[in-house]
C-alpha cells in the first residue's frame, strides 16, 4: 500500500520538471484540494499546477477520483446534493473557492465536456451549439451561424450535420457524434480553460484522431485538462501528466518523463498495465 | 336482473339475521332524510321495547329514493316527505298507504341587524322570492311590521336593505313545503315556478342542505331564506312569523305545527297538503306531514314474510298511536319533531288496522291489536 | 458441433421453456385492457339508456337550453344544460389559471431550488393537502374563504377592476370566483405532486450540461428542465383539470348553485357535477331523473373532449426536431 507521502511533490518540484516559464503563471493552481460525497472522502489534499496553453492529462484507474477532480476545477462538484470540496483552486490567480465568488461566473470562463455525452434533447443541433451563447445574450444571427460552423468544424462534426442543423435534435446523433456535439457546445464559448472528461471514449479511431488534432490546435490558445484512460492518447496530446490513485495525486510531471522514467513504483505499475 | 341481485342480497342479510337470533325480525326501510334522526331513535327504542325481537334498518337516502325503492319493492317500507303521486302509485301497481308520522315546517330566516322578529305574508315572501321585492324597505314589507321593526327597517341604508334570496340547492321536502305554500297563496308563483322538491328559482343563491342555506343567510347581510323548523330550533337561528289562514301572524313552534294538522280535514288516503289551509287560529301555515309508505298487500314485497308483516304493523302503531305510553309520538317532541294531533293519530291507526294485509289477512289481529288499541 | 451437445441443451436451444407463460401473460393483460374498454362502453350504454327519455325529448336542445325547471307540471319539466356546461368549463379554467402557476412554482421550488432539508416537509405538506376530503375544503370555503372574499378581496376587485364586465355586480361571494379558488386549492396538490415527480425525472446530467455553460438555476429551469418535461407537465395539468371538472361537494358549497350564464365572475353559477349531486337523490319524475343522467353523459363527453384536446396539445408540443426523445 502506498501512503499519503506521494502527494508530497510540491509545486516547486513540479516546476523543475515541467519548466519554470510554463509554471510561473499557472492557468490553474490547485492547493490542498479535498472533496467529499457526503461522508465519503474522494480527494485528499491535491496539489497541482496546470500550465497555461498546454494540455494536462489526468490518468489513473477507474474510480480514483479523476472526474471528481475535474469537476472541482469549475465548481461543478458542489452541484451534486451532499457534495463539497475544500482547499484552493486559483484560476489565473483568483481563488474560485473564495467566499463571495459566484460559481456561475467561474463556469462561464471554463468549458467542460462530460464523460457521458449529454446534448439537450429538446434542442436542435444548432441550438445545442449556441446554448451557451444564448445564455450570454448573444442573439445576432450571423454571429451565431459563424460560431456554429466554426465549433462544429473544430469538433470534426460539421460534414455529418451541416444539412440537418435545424431539423434534427441533439439526441438523433450517434453516441460518438453526440460527444463531438458536446465538445462543439463547449468550444462555442471560447473558454479560457477546457476540461475534457474522456472525450474520446465513445469515438472511432478516425474521430479520435480528429479530436486529438483539435486538442493540438486548441493548446495554442487554450489551457486544456483532459482525463483519459488511453495511455497512447495521453502520450500523444499532453505535455504534462498527472497520475491519480485512490483519491491522491501520486505523481505529476512532463508526459515523457511520466511515461518513460516514472519516479513512483505505482505509476510504473499502472503504465505498464500491472493493474488498473 | 339488477333487482334479483338486490333481493338475493337482502335475503342473505335476512337469513343471516334470523340465524343469529332466532325470532329476530329485521325490517329494512329507506327514504326521507328530514325525519331520519327521529326514525333512528324510534328504531333504537323499539328494539329495546321488543327485547331485541324487532330490528329496523333505516337508510336515509332521500324521499325520491324512498319512493323509488318502494315502487321497486326492494325495501320493506319506504319513507317520503311528500305523499306519493298518482303516477307513482300506478308505477307501484297498488294503492300504497301513505301514513303520516310527524310534521315538518319551513320557516323564513333572514340576516338583519338587531335580529328582529318580522311579520310575513305569503304574498310578501312570494314577491321577494320572485325577485319583485328587492328591498327590506319595500312598503309591502313595512306595512306588516310593528312600530319598532318598521323603524328599524326604514333606517337601513340602501346597501344593507338589499334582499338576497337564499334557497336550497338540493332536492328536499323543505323546498316542497315552501314552494307548495307559495303556490297556494300566490298565483304568480304557481304560474311561474310551481311546487316541487327542486324548482327553477327565479332569484337567489343556492345552498346545500339547511346548513348551506343558514350559512348563506348568516354571512350575507340582508339575506332572506328558509330552513326546516327543527334545524332553526336546534341551531337557535331566529325566524319570522307568517300570517295564517285565520289572519294571525304565527311564530312556528311544535304546537303551532301540530295545530296545522289538527285543523285540516284529512282525506282518506292522507295524501294532502296542509299548507295555508288550516282554519285553526293558532296553526302555522307552512307545515306538512312526512310519511311512511306501506303496501296494502305486503306479500307483494319479495322480502316480506308473515312474521315481518305483523312486526311491521305493530311497529307502525307503536310509532304513530299517540295513546301508546313512551311510543313514537311521545318521543317526537323530545327531538323537536311536531307529533300528530290525537284525532289524526287515531285516524291513521284505524287505517293501519284496516288497510294492511298479508296474503289477504289483516296484519293487525282485531282481537289482539297490541299497540293498535283504540 | 451440435452432435457434441447434450440432448437437454439442444432442446433448450430449439424450444423456449414455458411457451404458454408468454401467451398467458399476453392474454391476461389483453383481458384487462379490453375489460376496461368494455366497462366504459357499458357505462356509456347504461347512461344512454337511462337518459333516453330526456335525449329523445330535448335532442340537441338539451345542450343549448338555458332553463332547468324540474317541477313536474304542465309548462314546466324543461331541461337545458348550457348554464351547467358553461359553469363547469369556466370554473375549471379559472382553477387552472390560479393553480397552474402556483403548483408549477411549488414543484420547481421543491426540485430545483429548495435546500435539501426543506424538501421533505414541504413535499409532505403538499401531499397532505391532496388527502383532505373535498367537503372539508367546501367547509373552509364557506366559513373562511367566502367571508374574507366578500369583506376584502371582492370589494377590492370590484373597485380596481370593476370596469371589466368580469368583476361587476358583486354579491355575497357565493360565486364562480370562489368556486375557482376552491378548485384551485384542491387541484394544486395533485398538479404539484405529479409535476414534482416529472421534474425529478429530468436527468441531472441535463442540468449539469447547462450549468457548466455558465447558467443560473433559473436559466437551467427555463431552458432545460421545463422544455425537457413539458409534455409530462401538461399531463399533470390535465390530471388537475380532470379533477376540477368532476369535483362536486366543495363546489356546490361555494358556487351559489344558480344555473345562469353571466360574464361576471362575482355572480353565482352552477356546474354539472354539482347539480347532479344536488338533485339526484330527490329526483322522482322520470324525465328529471333522465335529464340528470344526461347531464352525467354530457360531463363524460366533456371530459373526453378535454382529454382529447389535451392529447392533441401534448402531441403538438412534443413535435420537436426529428429524433427527439418523447419524454
Ligand atoms: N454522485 C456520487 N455520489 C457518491 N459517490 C460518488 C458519486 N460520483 C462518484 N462517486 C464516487 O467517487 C469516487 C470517484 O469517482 P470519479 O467519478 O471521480 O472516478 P473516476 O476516476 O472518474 O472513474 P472513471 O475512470 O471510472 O470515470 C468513486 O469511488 C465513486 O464511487
Ligand atoms: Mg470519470
Amino acid at each position: 500500500m502506498i501512503t499519503g507521502s506521494m502527494t508530497d511533490i510540491r509545486p516547486q518540484d513540479q516546476e523543475t520538471l515541467v519548466g519554470a516559464e510554463a509554471l510561473a503563471t499557472p492557468a490553474i493552481a490547485v492547493h490542498k484540494l479535498s472533496a467529499w460525497f457526503g461522508a465519503q472522502r474522494i480527494l485528499y489534499d491535491i496539489e497541482l499546477l496546470v500550465p497555461p496553453r498546454r494540455v494536462t492529462a489526468i490518468i489513473g484507474p477507474s474510480g480514483c477520483g479523476k472526474t471528481t477532480f475535474l469537476r472541482c476545477l469549475d465548481r461543478m462538484h458542489e452541484v451534486v446534493p451532499g457534495a463539497r470540496a475544500t482547499g484552493q483552486v486559483l484560476l489565473h490567480k483568483q481563488d474560485i473557492y473564495a467566499p463571495g465568488v459566484d460559481p456561475v461566473l467561474i463556469r462561464r470562463r471554463i468549458g467542460m465536456v462530460f464523460q457521458k455525452p449529454n446534448p439537450f434533447p429538446t434542442m436542435s443541433i444548432y441550438d445545442n451549439v449556441v446554448a451557451g451563447l444564448k445564455l450570454n445574450g448573444v442573439r445576432r444571427r450571423s454571429l451565431l451561424d459563424e460560431v456554429v460552423e466554426r465549433s462544429l468544424c473544430q469538433a470534426a462534426l460539421w460534414p455529418e450535420v451541416k444539412d440537418k442543423l435545424h431539423k434534427s435534435s441533439g439526441v438523433s446523433l450517434s453516441g460518438g457524434e453526440q460527444q463531438r456535439l458536446c465538445i462543439a457546445r463547449a468550444l462555442a464559448l471560447e473558454p479560457e480553460v477546457l476540461l475534457m472528461d474522456e472525450p474520446c471514449s465513445a469515438l472511432d479511431p478516425t474521430a479520435t484522431a480528429k479530436i486529438e488534432d483539435l486538442i493540438h490546435k486548441l493548446k495554442r490558445d487554450y489551457t486544456v485538462v483532459i482525463v483519459t484512460h488511453n495511455m497512447q492518447q495521453a502520450a500523444r496530446v499532453s505535455s504534462l501528466t498527472a497520475f491519480f490513485y485512490l483519491g491522491k495525486l501520486v505523481e505529476c510531471g512532463p508526459t515523457t518523463q511520466i511515461f518513460e522514467r516514472p519516479l513512483m513504483q505505482q505509476t510504473e505499475d499502472y503504465i505498464t498495465g500491472k493493474f488498473g | 336482473m339488477h333487482k334479483k341481485w338486490l333481493n338475493a342480497a337482502l335475503l342473505v342479510l335476512i337469513l343471516g339475521a334470523t340465524a343469529l337470533g332466532s325470532g329476530t325480525v329485521t325490517l329494512n326501510a329507506a327514504g326521507a332524510t328530514f325525519p331520519a334522526p327521529l326514525y333512528f331513535k324510534w328504531a333504537e327504542t323499539y328494539n329495546k321495547v321488543t327485547d331485541g325481537a324487532v330490528q329496523i334498518n333505516y337508510q336515509a337516502i332521500g324521499s325520491g329514493g324512498g319512493v323509488q325503492q318502494t315502487i321497486q319493492k326492494t325495501v320493506d317500507f319506504g319513507a317520503s316527505d311528500a305523499p306519493m303521486l298518482d303516477r307513482e302509485l300506478k308505477q307501484a301497481g297498488a294503492t300504497v298507504n301513505n301514513f303520516p308520522t310527524v310534521l315538518g315546517a319551513a320557516v323564513p330566516t333572514y340576516n338583519l341587524p338587531g335580529k328582529p322578529t318580522l311579520n310575513f305574508t305569503g304574498q310578501v315572501i312570494c314577491d321577494a322570492f320572485l325577485g319583485k321585492i328587492t328591498s327590506w324597505k319595500d312598503p309591502a314589507i313595512l306595512a306588516l311590521q310593528d312600530e319598532a321593526n318598521k323603524q328599524l327597517l326604514s333606517g337601513l341604508n340602501d346597501a344593507a336593505a338589499k334582499i338576497t334570496i337564499a334557497h336550497r340547492s338540493d332536492g328536499s321536502g323543505t323546498t316542497f313545503v315552501w314552494t307548495d305554500y307559495l303556490s297556494k297563496v300566490c298565483p304568480a308563483w304557481a304560474k311561474q315556478v310551481g311546487a316541487a322538491k327542486t324548482v327553477n328559482w327565479p332569484a337567489g343563491i343556492g345552498g346545500k342542505g339547511n346548513a348551506g342555506v343558514a350559512n348563506i343567510v348568516a354571512q350575507t347581510p340582508g339575506a332572506l331564506g328558509y330552513v326546516e323548523l327543527i334545524y332553526a330550533i336546534q341551531t337557535q337561528i331566529g325566524f319570522g312569523k307568517v300570517k295564517n289562514a285565520a289572519g294571525n301572524f304565527i311564530l312556528a313552534s311544535l304546537s303551532a305545527v301540530k295545530a296545522a294538522a289538527a285543523g285540516t280535514k284529512l282525506p282518506d288516503d292522507f295524501r294532502v297538503s296542509i299548507t295555508a289551509t288550516p282554519p285553526d287560529p293558532g296553526a302555522y301555515p307552512i307545515s306538512s306531514f312526512t310519511y311512511l309508505l306501506i303496501y296494502p298487500e305486503l306479500s307483494v314485497v319479495p322480502s316480506m314474510t308473515k312474521a315481518k308483516a305483523q312486526a311491521l304493523g305493530q311497529y307502525l302503531c307503536w310509532a304513530i298511536n299517540s295513546k301508546v305510553k313512551g311510543g313514537g309520538q311521545t318521543i317526537a317532541p323530545t327531538l323537536a319533531y311536531a307529533p300528530l294531533a290525537d284525532e289524526v293519530s287515531a285516524k291513521v291507526v284505524e287505517a293501519i288496522r284496516s288497510r294492511v294485509k298479508f296474503d289477504g289477512q289483516l296484519v293487525i289481529n282485531p282481537s289482539k291489536p297490541g299497540f293498535c288499541s283504540r | 458441433m451440435s452432435r457434441t451437445l447434450p440432448q437437454a441443451k439442444k432442446a433448450w436451444l430449439q424450444r423456449r421453456r414455458l411457451p404458454w407463460a408468454d401467451r398467458a401473460f399476453w392474454a391476461t393483460t389483453a383481458l384487462f385492457a379490453f375489460g376496461i374498454l368494455l366497462l366504459v362502453s357499458l357505462i356509456v350504454y347504461q347512461l344512454t339508456v337511462s337518459a333516453w327519455p330526456s335525449l329523445t325529448k330535448f335532442g340537441l336542445g338539451f345542450l343549448s337550453g338555458t332553463t332547468w325547471d324540474p317541477v313536474d307540471a304542465p309548462g314546466h319539466n324543461l331541461f337545458g344544460a348550457l348554464p351547467f356546461i358553461y359553469g363547469t368549463i369556466i370554473s375549471a379554467l379559472l382553477a387552472l389559471l390560479i393553480a397552474v402557476p402556483l403548483s408549477l412554482g411549488v414543484a420547481i421550488f421543491l426540485t430545483e431550488l429548495a435546500p435539501a432539508w426543506l424538501r421533505p416537509p414541504v413535499s409532505f405538506a403538499v401531499e397532505l393537502l391532496a388527502a383532505i376530503p373535498s367537503v372539508v375544503y367546501g367547509f373552509w370555503g364557506i366559513t373562511t374563504l367566502i367571508p374574507w372574499s366578500r369583506a376584502h378581496f371582492e370589494p377590492w376587485l370590484a373597485h380596481s377592476l370593476g370596469f371589466l364586465p368580469l368583476f361587476q355586480d358583486r354579491g355575497s361571494a357565493h360565486d364562480m370566483l370562489s368556486a375557482g379558488f376552491i378548485l384551485a386549492i384542491m387541484i394544486l396538490p395533485i398538479i404539484s405532486a405529479v409535476a414534482r415527480e416529472i421534474l425529478l425525472a429530468v436527468p441531472s446530467t441535463q442540468r449539469e450540461a447547462l450549468l457548466a455553460l455558465g447558467a443560473t438555476r433559473w436559466e437551467v429551469v427555463r431552458r432545460v428542465v421545463l422544455p425537457y418535461s413539458r409534455s409530462g407537465l401538461l399531463g399533470a395539468v390535465i390530471l388537475g383539470l380532470g379533477r376540477a371538472l368532476g369535483e362536486t361537494m366543495a363546489v356546490t358549497m361555494v358556487i351559489g348553485n344558480s344555473p345562469q350564464i353571466l360574464l361576471s365572475l362575482l355572480r353565482p353559477a352552477d356546474t354539472i357535477a354539482s347539480r347532479i349531486a344536488n338533485e339526484f337523490t330527490e329526483a322522482n319524475s322520470p324525465l328529471h331523473l333522465s335529464a340528470l343522467i344526461e347531464l352525467g353523459l354530457v360531463l363524460f363527453a366533456l371530459t373526453l373532449l378535454v382529454n382529447a384536446l389535451a392529447r392533441l396539445l401534448v402531441w403538438r408540443v412534443a413535435r420537436r426536431p426529428e429524433g427527439t426523445m418523447h419524454v
